[in-house]
């Protein structure tokens, strides 16, 4: 077994190893939308979240909720880096047949908070844990990570709205704005800029920030507020394949075996870098 | 039948300036013809599913024909208050097109799998439902929906599917069709399921077992006649649907039966009220949930032995 990386750099270029690895094992698309998160993940996986094998009285950390489900690999791969789940064995199962690993994530897979798949999902699931920890007095967080063509959804922004009204100060939304989804580009299917005026106008508490940078993602992440909290990651969808990056067909395109090499390469620029 | 499906919609947009066609974010490529020959006419919503059915159902209250598409569950399942009140209860001409009907999805789970469309849609009043069985029938079923005035749900496969019905195979809406007579048992199959009830048949056949295999272009209105003539000649009938057992076809099915008066003993293949959990491809779990050829076999096997005990009782 690969040892756990020590740093988030590390742990981000692990995230994205895997993530290679099993859509070239896969042959599967939705490379590009995992990528755009893979330092998102390590930041979060590398001590933003706290608690990730349970406290000590056997009660779960604090949550994190995929819900652009389609995502899965990043969240299997960061899974892998902090022992949760097997490296080897989510790169020989994920969506394959007779395989441990859909394509979206299952509640029934070790570390999954919740399935997802159905866009649009995951912002309510996350304010009713936040209710069960603020009814509870757990201090526990719940971190939700949607994508910006998923704010389309108006379950969306029912959430959103609710959760300012509540001022729920456990609960941390995150935009992974990559700026493309499945049609083209976000902003010329529903323009919803200036995104942060409108989280705010639902009273929540809004930072925008470098979603590739991870110093800058660390403390946006880890910092406490008296509301809701959104931090919106711009981002670079397919992050680290220079070939594929900040390209729409990122979103189906499938890696051959006669990519591997170009991709791992790229992969090792990106860590030099 | 997704690319037969796109065939038949951009024919029908060029010809009829009433067409519209909507998508929930999905269909890379494939509205480009429809966009070229009816300008103006095309909406990608977003992924807003329920402003997707919401929106069909608007320009359709306004005399437009609307095609709502997008990936199965989402359309259903996701808008199905929109569908029930905006389209069903107002009798709207609205088409929704629901691709990856069943597990068509595989890989990417349970989410993205249909297994309760025919069971949650059979229910609503004025829902027509299409369930062609392979590409030159999904083609003619775009026409015939778009003809036909009312909603209407086409229920799709992926894409890829073989060509199995005759050349001189004819949809009508409401008309399920004999594809080969039978005199021991009836295979009464929907949609997708075609490929699958004739190579069983086959298998049978190769067994010494005359089995007919009955196809369901349409579930709803429900031919009610055709399953009739089939109890007619043999009380043993197998449904086959990529769907649950519950509700769906094999529901439909299991009421005919029982108001025809006629003896008949059913066997259902589909999913065992159960998710498609495990991971894989289409074929991968239509094998692993016993709804391959050999699944029908089996069912077919154990429909006949009980029809034979409970005669011999
Ligand atoms: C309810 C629902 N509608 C449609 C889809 C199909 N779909 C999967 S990914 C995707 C685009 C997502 O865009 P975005 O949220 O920006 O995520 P990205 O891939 O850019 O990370 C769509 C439309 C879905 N999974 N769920
Ligand atoms: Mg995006």
């Amino acid at each position: 077994m690969t040892p756990a990386p020590t740093s988030v750099a590390a742990r981000a270029h692990e995230i994205r190893r895997l993530v290679v690895e099993m859509a070239l094992a896969a042959g599967s698309c939705h490379i590009g939308s995992a990528l755009s998160i893979a330092d998102i993940l390590a930041v979060l996986y590398g001590g933003v979240l706290r608690d990730l094998h349970g406290r000590p009285d056997g009660s779960s950390g604090d949550r994190f909720v995929l819900s652009k489900g389609h995502a899965a690999s990043a969240l299997y791969a960061a899974l892998a880096t902090v022992d949760i789940l097997d490296p080897h064995d989510v790169v020989a199962g994920y969506s394959q047949d007779g395989g441990a690993y859909a394509g979206h994530p299952e509640r029934t897979t070790p570390g999954v908070t919740t399935s997802s798949g159905s866009l649009g999902h995951g912002p309510a699931l996350a304010l009713g844990l936040a209710l069960a920890d603020r009814e509870d007095g757990t201090g526990r967080r719940t971190v939700c990570l949607v994508g910006d063509g998923e704010l389309n959804e108006g379950s969306v922004w029912e959430a959103i709205a609710l959760a300012g009204h509540l001022a729920l100060p456990e609960l941390v939304l995150v935009v992974d704005a990559n700026g493309w989804q499945g049609l083209g580009a976000v902003a010329d299917v529903t323009d919803l800029e200036p995104l942060d005026a409108k989280l705010a106008a639902f009273r929540w508490d809004v930072a925008t920030v470098d979603g590739h940078d991870l110093d800058a993602l660390g403390t946006t992440l880890a910092a406490a507020a008296p509301r809701p909290r959104a931090v919106i990651a711009r981002t670079v969808k397919g992050s680290g394949l220079d070939f594929m990056e900040d390209t729409f067909m990122s979103h189906y395109r499938s890696l051959r075996p006669a990519d591997r090499e170009r991709a791992l390469a790229s992969l090792e620029r990106r860590r030099a870098a | 039948m997704r690319d037969a499906f796109f065939r038949a919609l951009a024919a029908a947009g060029r010809d009829d300036p009433r067409v519209w066609a909507l998508t929930g974010d999905l269909g890379v490529g494939l509205f480009d013809e429809f966009t070229r020959v009816a300008p103006g006419r095309f909406l990608n919503v977003g992924i807003a599913e329920q402003t997707l059915v919401g929106a069909a159902a608007g320009l359709a209250y306004a005399g437009r024909t609307a095609v709502a598409y997008s990936i199965a569950p989402f359309l259903y399942s996701r808008a199905h208050d929109q569908v029930r009140v905006d389209v069903a209860l107002a009798d709207a001409n609205v088409k929704l097109v629901g691709v990856g009907g069943g597990v068509g999805y595989g890989h990417l789970g349970p989410t993205h799998h249909a297994i309760d469309d025919l069971a949650a849609l059979r229910a609503l009043p004025n829902m027509t439902i299409l369930t062609p069985g392979d590409p030159a029938e999904a083609e003619a079923a775009t026409h015939a929906a778009l003809a036909h005035r009312g909603p209407v749900y086409l229920r799709l496969g992926k894409n890829g599917e073989p060509s199995v019905l005759p050349a001189g195979h004819r949809l009508a809406i409401g008309r399920a069709a004999w594809l080969r007579p039978g005199a021991d048992v009836t295979i009464a199959s929907v949609g997708t399921m075609l490929p699958t009830a004739l190579a069983a048949a086959t298998e049978l056949e190769r067994r010494g077992v005359d089995a007919g295999v009955l196809h369901y272009g349409t579930l709803k209105p429900f031919d009610a006649g055709a399953l009739d003539a089939a109890l007619a000649r043999t009380p043993v009938v197998v449904t086959v649907e990529e769907h649950s057992v519950l509700g769906g076809f094999g529901g439909a099915v299991a009421e005919a039966m029982a108001e025809s008066g006629r003896p008949g003993l059913l066997t259902r293949v589909g999913l065992a009220d159960t998710f498609a959990h495990a991971v894989g491809s289409r074929e991968h779990l239509l094998a692993r949930y016993g709804c391959a050829p050999l699944g029908v076999v089996e069912a077919a096997r154990r429909g006949l032995a009980r029809c034979r005990a409970v005669r011999a009782a």
